[in-house]
């Protein structure tokens, strides 16, 4: 049991590789930026939204380990916490990103795009939701809902350290339930209000949904790939095939929910063929985005559901780990596909693009490193981390 | 089925599972165990092989194509009628293949597992004890001339079980 005291240590090689990939971000925005500025606004909110949802993703997975009195998970719960320090960093980037929105957001100043008569009357009805003091007033509403909750959760989670008991899992718990409601309407409002409206003629009400379910399906993703790489480094040492299992598990059943949600959206605006609504698929089935478009759909379902239907494949650790790093790229694709073509319109993807992705992987890596080294590892006094230490499958 | 066998009756998990590894340790084949819901562990101990899940995944496949077979025949092939200049090999066969997929391959690895397992309605249990279908767990052994009866009882009795009993 020495391995279990050990704390994971925010070595300087960790640090200093986290700086060069920011160091990559920060060359890749700047050429962004001088060479088309909407690109550039777009690539940061693009990888923003994207890691803000891993972050998200992530603490969703972590109250509902709590509403549920999971105790598979509870060894694991200071990665998911970890994660969630990410939101802070996205909050400061979405202010700056407030200054692209000239650029970004064409129902900013309608009249310069180009919008017809019918148009400019949708956009004028939908004004009183759509401006943008109340776009920022929304905005700093949702990151304080998810910068409390989450500070909350994790500070509950260290004091439990020190104190152990019961009462600070029960507080967790009933943080938890409050926080996956009002999660519900923030999140759903957030990527409404981020992404969908940057075509804001085009509506889609499960947008929001199909967009919350990404953010579940590649932040749980991702939870298990830090668990895996971990594991091969010597920590969490009592890992066995039961806790393999339900790891894949969550991401194959999410693989289903996440292609439920994408074809309900687009079943639905084919099958009524409404201009106004086609549109938007049009679009992206036209020349160079009809790859992308098709990618994702292999990539974030066929690929996670082929692969880990059989229980023999679930429950090997290479594979598991093909299948996320392919989620990794997934994840980016179906934001691309959400974001770029309402943005930059036509399609680059370069050295600016992934440039910026690895710049941000690299925040996201730092801040996940610094939090997870600043406790230990295991919660040890967890209410319920000798079921996870002895897991084995029912 | 003029063997008798050997029940041994437990009220609870863990004394069925110690029991079960008790037994299964010294080489004394266990013909079946009988609990009120599935036990994961059991399937480990017992070294058990099922193909039922590769089965149910062909079906699956089949559902499919059936399916997708049946709708194309009937709305291209048989009797195209047009809806709204939609065309006639639509999007909206997915639902119906999905659905059927589910239906078909539950409906079909239901009946192959009665089938292989001589089970369903009016057949007749080759083990029975009262109290079997309720909330109690049973490990049966069939007496052959090799096993040491009295041995099976003792690791019955040390495992746990709260009556033994030959039928």
């Amino acid at each position: 049991m020495t391995n279990m005291e050990k704390k994971f240590e925010f070595t300087p090689r960790l640090r200093y590789i986290t700086y060069a990939l920011m160091a990559i971000g920060i060359i890749a925005v700047v050429v962004g930026f001088t060479s088309d500025p909407e690109r550039g606004w777009a690539n940061l909110l693009l990888n923003n939204f994207y890691f803000l949802s891993l972050a998200i993703g992530a603490s969703f997975f972590l109250a509902l380990q709590y509403i549920t009195q999971s105790g598979w998970s509870s060894a694991f719960k200071r990665i998911p916490e970890s994660m969630s320090a990410y939101i802070p960093v996205a909050a400061i980037l979405m202010v700056i990103l407030i200054f692209g929105m000239g650029s970004l957001y064409s129902w900013v100043n309608p009249s310069e795009h180009g919008f017809d008569e019918h148009e400019l009357h949708v956009l004028h009805h939908k004004s009183p939701y759509l401006n943008q003091p109340f776009f920022i007033v929304r905005l700093v509403l949702y990151f304080a809902v998810w910068i409390f909750m989450t500070k909350m959760l994790r500070r509950f989670s260290l004091k439990e350290d020190m104190e152990g008991g019961l009462a600070y899992f029960q507080k967790s718990e009933f943080y938890s339930k409050v926080y996956i409601f009002t999660l519900a309407l923030t999140f759903s409002l957030a990527s409404f209000d981020w992404l969908m409206t940057l075509e804001p003629t085009w509506y889609s009400t499960i947008y929001s949904l199909k967009n919350f379910v990404a953010a579940f399906y590649h932040g749980s993703a991702i939870i298990v790939l830090i668990v895996l790489i971990m594991h091969t480094y010597g920590y969490f040492p009592f890992i066995n095939n039961a806790h393999w299992q339900d790891f894949s598990k969550y991401v194959f059943i999410l693989s289903i929910i996440w292609a439920y949600f994408w074809f309900s959206q687009y079943l639905l605006i084919w099958y009524a063929n409404i201009p106004e609504e086609t549109t938007y698929y049009v679009r992206r089935l036209e020349g160079p985005w009809e790859f992308n478009f098709y990618l994702n759909l292999v990539l974030n379902w066929l690929v996670p559901f082929l692969i880990l239907l059989p229980n023999y494949f679930a429950r090997k650790k290479f594979i598991l780990a093909f299948v996320i790093v392919m989620l990794i790229i997934g994840q980016y694709t179906d934001l691309f596909e959400q974001i770029m073509p309402g943005t930059v319109g036509e399609f680059n993807l370069g050295f600016v693009e992934i440039g910026s992705f690895i710049g941000f992987a690299g925040l996201f890596i730092y801040m996940f490193m610094r939090t997870l080294s600043s406790a230990a590892l295991i919660p040890e006094k967890h209410p319920l981390l000798e079921e996870s230490l002895h897991h084995s499958g029912h | 089925m003029n063997n008798t066998a050997i029940y041994g009756v437990f009220d609870n998990e863990d004394s069925l599972l110690s029991a079960v590894r008790k037994i299964s340790d010294r080489g004394i084949q266990i013909t079946d165990v009988v609990s009120p819901y599935p036990i994961e562990e059991l399937f480990h101990i017992l070294k058990l092989k099922t193909r039922i899940p590769v089965l149910a995944f062909m079906y699956g496949v089949f559902g499919m194509l059936a399916t997708f077979g049946f709708l194309y025949w009937t709305s291209v092939v048989n009797y195209p009628l047009v809806f709204g200049g939609k065309p006639q090999n639509t999007l909206s066969f997915v639902i119906v293949i999905f659905v059927m997929i589910i239906n078909i391959t539950i409906a079909s690895t239901l009946t192959t597992f009665f089938l292989r397992e001589k089970k369903g309605p009016g057949a007749v249990p080759k083990y029975d004890y009262p109290g079997m279908t309720d909330d109690k767990y049973f490990i049966i052994i069939e007496k052959s001339a090799e096993l040491d009866a009295d041995a099976v009882n003792a690791l019955l009795k040390s495992g746990g079980a709260i009556e033994i009993t030959e039928k």
